[in-house]
């Protein structure tokens, strides 16, 4: 019997996986020979060749990618009758040197283990591949050992905020004591930056581990009650994690008496209704008690009073996918993987794996987990591949939309929590956007400075009133009304939100303008005084020209919507500026790099 | 206590207290939009941030709801902090610039033009500066939440649901009083009031104390009047077995902590008068019935009052919350009074460990005290019209005589019954005891409908305080509070707000029973209403009219004579020699002290008796001294003359009169 495995998390089904998984039902319907079981698996991380087919035969394994309906039919063939695969089509064997062996080289992963190898719909498959095993042992450890070994991990979380995830966990058990009351444990699966989905990769492609995750924190810190926050923008991940909570149900991991360990737990999933910043803790709970997701003071913390006024642990997808393998594997190996030490003390650096979502101007992107430690260099260039097209690159935005824009000069900075924010940046849960030279740094402030306006519940002045004058500034900016002082305006609104804003999202919110504004700041000089955007975006600040290049082909003309291109077939072609509405098309369309830009 | 330093000056201060807080107290002020003591901080505005320096490091935090927790320096003027609120308020300013509260703000930090054009500019002088006040207030002070914020960032804004009218809104004004800026109005109050400003001067100096002084005065917001009981066994005064004793050591159970803790979980006002100032809350969800036509079911129980936990508990020798909770779900099903169903059981229970009544006469039912079982049973058979319940349902006055027709009763035990029958008038005594307070006595026996306290409640200023020591004392407060109360049924008032919450500063005044500060806010609240001024005089003279009437009529229909004014002796003194014994050192004393009574080789017995004629007869100079002051004839009828002072002899009163 051969194994036919195709991905389908939302990458692959975007990528049309569905439609593939048809064919490939079809063919081997028809085919008498054709001796196949399908299984259906979640995302190992390559979206950048999704739709992805692996065919296991014979101990062996070959991923196929960027299959489409004739490949998913060539491959069902092949293999009917032969067990070597088609090797220019695959992109992952281990007894094949392929282009993209490089992807996987520098990565290790922990969190995102059986991602894209195990049938996430499938608790047996889990349990096979070693799953709640990690909870058979804590079961018989007490509450003060578990958390004692998490601390020692250095684990922080991957949420963004990088706490430690055993002192909130103590903390919780403190208060939980001094109040009287059960703790309540909740995991924060409102991923909304734009261009992340690790969280939803996990919960999409190994949800068990994250449940796992969550009973050893519950029963760690002695809570019966637990609730997952997703938002409702992932309804496969919202499908896959309720279907879970079921089998882990009928399998005695949730409920009364788990393992007959006399510990009660259950798990109640609340849906986000899709604000971005209800992944904000207090607003997540907020939200989560029935009212407006707005956030409020954290001066008294979630570990006191938190949902329901109880003391609440709030961890995110990917901390609690860690933590089975770090009570299986211990502390002590998971200390040792990443940058600074953190035996003593779990702020001394940082731990374990960090899963990216690494997309922009690449060649590979895709979901990626690294040790911390690694350098940006490593990531872009070694796993991502570069920049394409002959680009060059530009800077690399980390941490979501309030995360910083770093240069080429901080390439070889260590992507660790602490290093990224003295650098300007974050790690935020986990985005990555890399931008090559077409990129205008104005520009790119402007559109995460207006995605946070938009997301800002408003309920603080600094965060609501400052992003709208940012936002206000940015566009002036780009549209070539920049003033003289328009950028120490803008610093002194990014520093009034960074101290006087309610919650990190109004806190970091000025990350975008300030780090283009230091890094990138001949940039805004061209915007406002040359009233120049080198990068070619701002469209009031640009003009086009046709260049020697042309070898009048005329094609630029054909496809000028607004006829302001002409010019005699072989002769150099001319754009009237005054005619020209800046849409690029002859840009696009033109094959010999002959308009200019400026 | 944690020492601290806000701009250098030392406080100490309880833990949690807010650094605004405490910086009021140093006459400190940090600006702020958004916070008022009345709602919990919200933190929105951010124009109360503060540095503090807690030895690590320093911090910028929002003064309205920073709990200090540890010794820290706080600087509310640092460089630092002056150049945030500036950039706040020019950002404020920016969109709204003709908003005064933002304006004076912005003077005091310099900020004149801001350097950016806002796109949603509101050049209104009452727009909406977003602060939330409004929206905080409706749901924490009222417990609404008819307004809220829809819209993130840029189109946040204060609506109603699905930014329709919500007729829910009873327009009890609350937002648009704490509105900073006037963007909410009262543009059509149905009341039409002549000076609607001097209507809210005073609402909202109630609303306020209610806000801030009911949770330690009263806790009437969460218990509404569950909270009196634990009063009320601590002085004494909480009935207990038919009045015999006024504490148990079981009154716990009922203490008002038990059921909030337990059992009122909804916190949500009663709704009794939408938009109340005070909104009493105290609704029991979810309960399980576990008697009668509706056992098994969960509903929602409207109580308990605290007449009703001392009538349906303690009153009847019961100290089980549930019971409690139980009858009162039924009583209020049946239509049954809680109080008289309380007092008339109590009576028969009384009567039945005393032998007048027995198994055969009740119908196999032991109506001890503490029987709850029989408790229901004879509610249920009430509210079906069957057996014993039935002649319990008639109350006390009505069950005195049927005992006494149709049972072999001896002399003494018809006495008996009249001595511990607690009516007057036929009506059933309301739940406290008075035997220590003859203005009290006065209080029930002399109330126009019969034995309820809502014309008087004077056992703290007569018992407990010694404030009307005199007959001429007592009665000018028996004149004085029935008026003044009988002044709320004529307006349509709640008598709660007047005199269970008090002003902070009410005890330093001259009359502090009559809570001074309250009755010039309804005197104002009268003219403010009306356009027509009165004084606190003729307040008492609106009643005095009514009052008087009243009595005519009831003298005309037979009744409204001194000899209807009289009370059973169970509310004036102990009637057994059990009640006697039970507080012999406090009656041994008065019969020494008062009456220089020798009760030396004296047994209980004859003390008892002794004492029970002086009582009584200091009960008869007490009806002749209210009598006196009310201006009313030797056996209780109003005068002529007095009805033509008061402009209330019309023929028909006159009629009536002419034949006292």
């Amino acid at each position: 019997m051969k194994i036919i495995k195709i991905g389908l998390a939302s990458c692959g089904l975007a990528a049309g996986a569905g439609k593939i998984k048809q064919i490939i039902e079809k063919k081997i319907d028809d085919d008498i020979n054709a001796d196949f079981e399908i299984r259906e698996t979640g995302c190992i991380g390559m979206c950048y060749n999704e739709p992805l087919v692996e065919v296991l035969q014979n101990d062996k394994s070959w991923i196929y990618g960027n299959v489409d309906e004739e490949k998913a039919k060539a491959i069902i063939e092949h293999h009917t009758k032969k067990d070597t695969p088609i090797k220019e089509w695959v992109v992952k064997a281990r007894d094949i040197q392929t282009d993209d062996n490089t992807y996987f080289e520098k990565q290790l992963k922990i969190a995102s283990r059986n991602c894209g190898i195990i049938d996430p719909a499938d608790i047996e498959d889990y349990i096979n591949s070693g799953g709640y095993e990690s909870l058979k042992k804590t079961l018989k450890m007490d509450s003060e050992s578990i958390i004692k070994e998490i601390i020692k991990s250095g684990i922080r979380g991957r949420g963004g905020g990088g706490f430690p995830t055993g002192i909130k966990w103590e903390s919780a058990v403190k208060a939980a004591k001094k109040k009287d009351e059960k703790p309540i444990i909740v995991c924060n699966a409102d991923e909304g930056d734009p261009g992340a989905f690790m969280d939803r990769n996990l919960m999409e492609s190994d949800p068990h581990s994250i449940i796992e995750g969550m009973i050893i924190g519950a029963y760690a810190i002695g809570s019966n009650e637990g609730y997952i926050y997703i938002r409702k923008e992932y309804p496969l991940a919202l499908e896959r994690v309720e279907n879970t909570v079921e089998q882990a149900r009928k399998n005695g991991f949730l409920g009364k008496n788990i393992l007959n360990s006399e510990f009660d737990f259950d798990i109640s999933i609340h849906r986000g209704a899709g604000a971005f910043v209800c992944g904000e803790s207090t607003a997540l709970m907020t939200s989560m008690m029935g009212r407006a997701g707005e956030p409020r003071a954290k001066y008294i913390h979630n570990v006191e009073s938190g949902f329901k006024n109880k003391p609440t642990v709030l961890n995110n997808v990917e901390t609690f996918a860690n933590i089975p393998v770090i009570l299986e594997k211990g502390a002590k190996w998971f200390a040792g993987i990443g940058s600074g030490n953190v035996t003593e003390n779990p702020w001394g650096g940082s731990s374990g794996t960090k899963v990216f979502s690494l997309v922009g101007n690449l060649k590979r992107t895709g979901l990626i987990e690294v040790p911390m430690g690694i350098t940006l260099r490593e990531i872009i260039f070694d796993i991502g591949g570069g920049i394409p097209n002959g680009r060059k690159f530009k800077a690399v935005q980390t941490g979501g939309p309030s995360g910083g824009c770093l240069p080429e000069s901080h390439l070889d900075l260590t992507v660790d929590f602490d290093t990224l924010s003295k650098a300007g940046s974050m790690m935020g849960s986990g985005g990555m956007i890399v931008m090559d030279d077409k990129t205008c740094m104005v520009d790119v402030a402007k559109y995460f400075i207006s995605f946070l306006k938009d997301e800002s519940c408003g309920k603080c002045t600094p965060c609501r009133e400052g992003l709208i004058a940012l936002d206000e500034i940015l566009t002036r900016i780009t549209r070539g009304k920049g003033k003289e002082d328009d950028i120490e305006l803008m610093k002194n609104i990014c520093e009034t939100m960074k101290i006087a804003s309610l919650c990190e999202l109004g806190k970091s919110a000025p990350n975008p303008v300030l780090s283009t504004i230091e890094y990138f700041h001949n940039e805004y000089e061209a915007h406002i005084k040359d009233k120049k955007c080198s990068a070619g975006v701002c469209k009031p600040l640009i003009t086009y020209s046709v260049n020697d290049n042309c070898t009048g082909c005329t094609i630029c003309a054909g496809n000028c919507p607004v006829d302001s291109i002409s010019g005699k077939v072989k002769e150099k072609h001319f754009i009237d500026t005054n005619k020209c509405i800046k849409c690029n098309v002859c840009y696009e369309v033109c094959k010999f790099d002959a308009i200019t830009v400026k | 206590m944690i020492d601290i330093k806000i701009d250098g000056k030392k406080i100490s201060v309880k833990e949690e207290t807010t650094i605004m807080d405490a910086a009021k107290e140093l006459n400190i002020d940090i600006p702020s939009l958004c916070h008022r003591p009345t709602v919990e901080a919200y933190g929105a505005c951010r124009l109360c941030v503060v540095d503090v320096n807690d030895g690590r490091k320093i911090r910028m935090v929002t003064s309205c709801n920073y709990p200090i927790r540890k010794s820290i320096e706080v600087n509310t003027q640092s460089e630092r902090v002056r150049k945030t609120r500036g950039m706040l308020l020019e950002m404020m300013l920016s969109r709204w610039p003709n908003v005064d509260v933002i304006k004076e703000y912005a003077k005091e930090y310099r900020i004149t033009k801001p350097r950016f054009i806002h796109p949603l500019v509101d050049y209104s002088s009452n727009a909406c500066i977003l602060c939330g006040l409004c929206v905080n207030a409706c749901s924490e002070i009222m417990w609404e939440d008819i307004i809220g914020f829809a819209g993130r960032g840029e189109s946040r804004r204060v609506v109603m649901p699905f930014e329709k009218h919500y007729d829910a809104c009873v327009g009890c004004s609350t937002c648009a009083n704490i509105c900073p800026t006037g963007a909410i109005k009262m543009i059509d109050d149905p009341n039409q009031p002549v000076d609607p400003k001097r209507i809210i001067k005073y609402g909202s100096k109630i609303a306020d104390e209610m806000v801030l002084l009911d949770e330690e005065q009263c806790d009437m917001r969460s218990v509404g009047t569950a909270h009196l009981a634990q009063i009320m066994n601590d002085y004494d005064l909480f009935p207990t077995c038919n009045y015999k004793f006024g504490s148990h050591k079981d009154a716990g159970r009922l203490h008002s902590d038990v059921f909030k803790q337990k059992y009122i979980t909804q916190g949500l006002p009663d709704g009794c008068w939408l938009g109340c100032s005070m909104s009493c809350a105290k609704a029991v969800e979810g309960y399980e019935l576990k008697t009668g036509p509706y056992k098994d079911d969960k509903v929602l129980i409207d109580g308990p009052e605290y007449e009703t936990i001392a009538g349906c508990g303690a009153n009847m020798g019961i100290f089980n919350p549930e019971f409690v909770l139980e009858t009162n779900f039924y009583c209020d099903t049946y239509g049954i009074d809680t109080i008289s169903f309380g007092t008339g059981m109590a009576f028969a229970m009384e009567c039945y460990e005393n032998g007048i009544l027995n198994k055969e006469r009740t119908g196999g039912m032991e109506l001890n005290f503490g029987n709850e079982e029989v408790g229901l049973k004879v509610l249920h058979q009430m509210g079906r019209g069957e057996g014993f319940g039935v002649i319990i349902g008639q109350g006390i006055r009505r069950m005195k005589q049927i005992f006494a027709e149709k049972f072999d009763l001896t002399k003494e035990q018809i006495q008996f019954m009249q001595d511990i029958g607690m009516e007057a008038k036929g009506l059933e005594y309301s739940e406290y005891v008075t035997k220590e307070s003859l203005a009290m006595q006065g209080g029930y026996g002399l109330a126009l409908k019969g034995a309820q306290h809502d014309e008087a409640w004077l056992i703290f200023m007569d018992m407990v305080n010694n404030q009307i020591p005199t007959f001429e004392d007592k009665a000018e407060a028996l004149h004085y509070f029935p008026m003044f109360r009988t002044w709320f049924g004529l307006m349509g008032l709640c008598k709660l707000p007047w005199n269970d919450v008090e002003p902070a500063d009410n005890a330093e005044t001259d009359e502090p029973a009559k809570v001074p500060g309250h009755v010039e806010g309804y005197v104002n609240f009268f003219s403010a209403m009306t356009g027509k001024e009165i004084d606190k005089h003729e307040l008492i003279l609106q009643s005095e009219r009514v009052y008087n009437f009243q009595r005519v009529f009831n003298y005309r229909l037979g009744f409204g004579t001194r000899k209807h004014d009289r009370i059973p002796y169970r509310s004036a003194g102990p009637v057994t020699i059990e009640e006697y014994e039970s507080r012999a050192e406090r009656y041994d004393k008065q019969l020494v002290e008062k009456w220089s009574y020798d009760i030396k080789g004296k047994t209980s017995v004859e003390k008892r008796d002794y004492l029970r004629k002086m009582r009584e007869a200091d009960y008869h100079k007490l009806c002749d001294a209210v009598y006196k002051r009310r201006g009313w004839d030797n056996n209780g009828v109003p005068t002529i003359q007095k009805m033509k002072e008061l402009k209330m002899d019309l023929p028909s009163v006159a009629e009536v009169l002419k034949k006292t």
